[in-house]
C-alpha cells in the first residue's frame, strides 16, 4: 500500500471515528456525569439555582422593593430573565391581574405568608433543595417552608384534587430526567413579580446534568386560561459542594403569623 | 335532638379516639347555636386540614345566600378513590352543625347527608362498609 | 459527643419484637420465614415504601395502670378492644334517625391487638413522672391552654399544630384518626422519612458526620443515622425548646409534654417482613423527665395507603382566622352589651 493511500485511509478512518460519535448515546465527548447502578443520571444531591428569577421572571433594572423601611435589603437588583423569547405571553386581562399582584405584592404573595411555593418556582427559590434517588419513586426536598413532592418514577399517577405542589410523574429521556407536573391548584406565584396561573397549569420539567456539578433546567408551562401560548424558561442548578453542606429547616409559619393574623390580635391597654 | 345526639357524638368520639379534634371546636364554632340548613352544592374546597362544601340556601325571606361547611381532612376521601368532581354543583345536601363565632355565613358540618338521609362519601376502611361508588 | 448507646435499646426492642409480632385478631399472619430484606443497589438495607401508624390507632399512648408490667394482652382483652371498636363503627353509621355524625367516611381504624401500650419502656408503660421544673412548666402551659384555647388574644395561644407548624418528630409518628401516612425514601448515603401531617421530610446522612452546630436548632431536630446489621439507628438533637413530644400537638389531654433543647431522640427502623417495619423512638431530656421512655409500634404498610397526599395545612388555616376573629367578635358583643347594661 502507497504511503498516500495509507495516509488517506488513517484520515478518513479519523473522520469516521470522529463523526460516529452521537452525542445522544452519551459517548466519550460528552462530558462524565455521576450515573446510578442501572447507569441512569445520578441526581443525588443538594442543588440551587443563582437566577434572579424568583425576585422576577422577566429581564428587568433594579427596583424599589415593597418596603422602604429595609432599604436596600428589600430591593430587587437588575436580572438577566430566564423567560426563553423575554417576555411572558399573558393574555390580556391576565396582564392586568399581573400589574395588580405587582401593586400588591408586599402582603398577596404566598411567599410571604409562608405558603407552598409550587411549581416551577420551587426549583429556583433562594434556598437549596435536595435529590434523594434511588431505583423507585424520587423525592425532592425543599429547604423552604419545609416543601416537598414525590417524583412518580413507574406508572403515572393521577391526583383526585389540586395542590399546591401538584402531582409529579417522571420518566427518563436519555439523559434527562422529565418531570410533568399536573393537578396544580394555581395559588402559588411565580415570582415575587406577581407572575402568575391558574388551576389550568400544567408544566413539564426537564433536569439534564451536563457534569458533575451542573443542571440545566428547563420548564415548559402551559395554561389556556392565562397565558396566549406555552412558554420555556431556562436556568442552571448549582451542585452545593461546600463540605457538610446539609439541608436546614426553614419553617416560616411564625415569621407570617403577624402578617396573616395580625389585625385579630387582641388590643391590650386601655 | 339534635343538639343532643351531636353532643352524644363529641362526647362518645372523644372516649373512643382522644384529640380526635386537632383543635378547640369551641373556639370557632358557637355549641348554642345548632342549624339545620338544606340547599344545593355551590363548590367543594377539597384543601386541608378540613375541606370546605359550599352551598346556596334559601333562607326564610326567600333569599338565596351562600354557606361554607366545614368537614373532614379530604386525604381520606383521595385515598378511598373519590375526586374533586365526586360532589358536584346542584347536588341538593342537608347539614346538621354548629355557627361560627364570627358571624359569617359558616358552620361545621356535623352531619352531612343527602335528603334521603344517605352520607356523602359513602365507604370507608371498615369492612363492613360499602366501598366508594365514585 | 452525642452518639450514646445504652442498653436501653437493644432490650427494649427484642421486648418490643415480641409484643408487637402477636397477630392482631382477624388479620392473617403478615411475616413469612423465606421473607428476605432487600437491599439497595448501592448495598443498604432497603426500607424504602409508604408505611401508615393507621394500625395502632386503638393502642394508647399509656398502658392502663391495672396491667402493670404486662405488655401484651389476652385473647379476651383484645377481643373486647374490637368490640368496642365495631361500636365506633356503628356510631358513625348514625342512630337510624337520619341523624349521621361528619366523622362517617372521614376516620381511620386501627386494628385491635395485642400491645397493651404504645410506651414499652419504662415497663409499666407509662411515661415517666416529669422533673420539678417541667412539672412546674407544664402545669402553666395547660393553665394558659385552658384559659385561652376558646378565645385566643393571639395564634401564640393555640399549638404548633392548631398553627399548622409541626407535630414534632414523635407526635408526627403516633396514630391519629387520620393522615397516618409515613414514607421512607432512600438515597446513596441518605435516608429520608417523610410525614403526611405536616409535610416534613427528615434528611437522614449517614456518613458519620458530626450534628450541626449547636447554634442551629430547629422544631424537627438534627438528624444522623447509621446502620446496626439491618436497623436503621437515627440520632437527633438540636431541637428548639418549644416542641412538644408525645400524642399529636399538646392539646386536649395529649400525653407528653414540651421538651427543652435538651432533647435527644434516639429511632430504630427494622424492617421484618415486606409490610413491616417495627419502629422505635427513645426520648430522652433530663430537664423534662426523670427517665428516658420509649415507644414501640410496628408501622404496617396498607394496600390502598400507597402515596403521601400533600396536607398543606397552614394554607388552608380557615380556624386560625375564625378562633382570633371570633374571640375579638365576642368580646366586642360583650362589650357592647356591657355598655347597654351601664346605660
Amino acid at each position: 500500500m502507497s504511503a498516500h493511500l495509507l495516509r488517506t485511509l488513517s484520515s478518513s478512518f479519523l473522520i469516521i471515528l470522529c463523526l460516529g460519535h452521537n452525542p445522544a448515546s452519551g459517548q466519550a465527548a460528552a462530558p462524565k456525569i455521576p450515573r446510578m447502578a442501572d447507569r441512569k443520571p445520578d441526581l443525588n444531591g443538594i442543588w440551587e439555582s443563582l437566577s434572579t428569577a424568583n425576585w422576577d421572571l422577566q429581564d428587568h433594572s433594579a427596583y424599589a422593593g415593597p418596603m422602604w423601611e429595609m432599604g436596600a435589603i428589600a430591593a430587587v437588583p437588575a436580572g438577566q430573565g430566564i423567560v426563553e423569547g423575554g417576555l411572558i405571553p399573558y393574555l390580556p386581562a391576565s396582564a392586568e391581574k399581573r400589574k395588580q399582584n405587582f401593586a400588591n405584592r408586599r402582603s398577596a404573595d404566598p411567599e410571604a405568608k409562608c405558603y407552598l411555593p409550587g411549581i416551577p418556582r420551587a426549583a429556583y427559590l433562594p434556598y437549596p433543595f435536595q435529590i434523594v434517588q434511588s431505583n423507585k419513586d424520587m423525592l425532592f426536598i425543599y429547604q423552604y417552608a419545609t416543601a416537598s413532592r414525590q417524583v412518580n418514577m413507574g406508572k403515572p399517577r393521577e391526583v383526585g384534587a389540586d395542590s399546591w405542589m401538584g402531582m409529579s410523574n417522571g420518566h427518563w429521556e436519555g439523559d434527562t430526567l422529565v418531570v410533568d407536573v399536573t393537578g396544580l391548584n394555581g395559588k402559588a406565584w411565580l415570582d415575587r413579580a406577581g407572575d402568575f396561573s391558574s388551576d389550568g397549569l400544567h408544566v413539564v420539567e426537564r433536569y439534564t446534568l451536563t457534569d458533575q456539578d451542573h443542571v440545566a433546567y428547563e420548564a415548559t408551562l402551559e395554561d389556556p386560561k392565562i397565558f396566549a401560548r406555552p412558554w420555556k424558561i431556562h436556568l442552571t442548578l448549582y451542585r452545593r459542594v461546600e463540605k457538610g453542606f446539609q439541608l436546614l429547616e426553614f419553617k416560616c409559619i411564625p415569621f407570617a403569623e403577624e402578617l396573616l393574623y395580625g389585625e385579630f390580635r387582641k388590643k391590650t391597654g386601655k | 335532638m339534635t343538639k343532643k345526639l351531636a353532643g352524644f357524638f363529641l362526647c362518645g368520639v372523644c372516649l373512643l379516639t382522644p384529640a380526635w379534634a386537632h383543635h378547640s371546636f369551641t373556639a370557632q364554632f358557637d355549641a348554642k347555636k345548632p342549624i339545620t340548613l338544606k340547599g344545593t352544592v355551590t363548590d367543594m374546597e377539597w384543601i386541608n386540614p378540613h375541606a370546605w362544601i359550599h352551598m346556596d340556601v334559601k333562607g326564610d325571606d326567600g333569599k338565596v345566600a351562600n354557606w361554607m361547611v366545614e368537614t373532614g381532612s379530604p386525604n381520606i376521601l383521595l385515598r378511598r378513590g373519590f375526586t374533586k368532581k365526586s360532589l358536584e354543583p346542584g347536588t341538593e345536601i342537608v347539614v346538621q352543625g354548629y355557627m361560627a363565632k364570627d358571624g359569617e355565613n359558616k358552620i361545621n358540618g356535623g352531619s352531612v347527608t343527602f335528603p334521603d338521609g344517605k352520607r356523602l362519601f359513602l365507604g370507608g376502611s371498615n369492612p363492613d362498609q360499602p366501598t366508594p361508588t365514585q | 459527643m452525642r452518639y450514646r448507646h445504652s442498653l436501653i435499646g437493644p432490650i427494649v426492642f427484642a421486648a418490643t419484637v415480641i409484643t408487637v409480632s402477636a397477630q392482631p385478631v382477624a388479620k392473617t399472619a403478615t411475616a413469612s420465614k423465606a421473607w428476605k430484606q432487600p437491599m439497595t443497589s448501592w448495598g443498604d438495607p432497603d426500607l424504602q415504601g409508604v408505611w401508615p401508624s393507621t394500625s395502632m390507632l386503638q393502642t394508647p399512648m399509656e398502658r392502663d395502670p391495672k396491667l402493670g408490667t404486662r405488655a401484651a394482652l389476652t385473647d379476651e382483652e383484645v377481643a373486647q378492644k374490637a368490640a368496642r371498636d365495631k361500636q365506633f363503627h356503628q356510631l358513625e353509621t348514625g342512630n337510624g334517625k337520619g341523624f349521621v355524625p361528619l366523622a362517617a367516611g372521614w376516620f381511620d381504624y386501627g386494628q385491635a391487638n395485642r400491645q397493651a401500650s404504645l410506651v414499652v419502656d419504662p415497663p409499666d408503660g407509662r411515661i415517666p413522672t416529669l422533673t420539678a421544673e417541667a412539672q412546674a412548666r407544664e402545669a402553666a402551659r395547660k393553665k394558659h391552654w385552658n384559659e385561652k384555647k376558646d378565645s385566643p388574644d393571639t395564634w401564640m395561644d393555640l399549638t404548633t399544630w392548631d398553627r399548622c407548624i409541626t407535630l414534632g418528630p414523635v407526635g408526627s409518628v403516633m396514630p391519629f384518626a387520620y393522615n397516618n401516612g409515613q414514607q421512607i425514601v432512600q438515597g446513596p448515603g441518605y435516608v429520608v422519612f417523610r410525614n403526611e401531617m405536616i409535610h416534613e421530610a427528615r434528611v437522614i446522612p449517614l456518613d458519620g458526620r458530626p450534628h450541626a452546630s449547636p447554634e442551629i436548632r430547629s422544631w424537627m431536630g438534627d438528624s444522623r443515622g447509621h446502620w446496626e446489621g439491618k436497623t436503621l439507628v437515627v440520632d437527633t438533637t438540636n431541637f428548639n425548646g418549644q416542641v412538644f413530644i408525645g400524642s399529636q400537638g399538646g392539646g386536649f389531654g395529649d400525653s407528653g409534654a414540651v421538651a427543652t433543647d435538651q432533647l435527644h431522640l434516639v429511632e430504630r427502623f427494622t424492617r421484618v417482613a415486606d409490610n413491616v417495619i417495627n419502629y422505635q423512638v427513645t426520648i430522652e431530656d433530663p430537664q423534662t423527665w426523670t427517665k428516658p421512655w420509649t415507644i414501640a409500634m410496628p408501622l404496617r404498610r396498607e394496600a390502598d395507603y400507597d402515596y403521601i397526599y400533600e396536607y398543606a395545612c397552614h394554607e388552608g388555616n380557615i380556624f386560625m382566622h375564625d378562633a382570633l376573629a371570633g374571640a375579638r367578635a365576642e368580646e366586642k358583643k360583650a362589650a357592647a352589651a356591657a355598655q347597654k347594661g351601664a346605660n
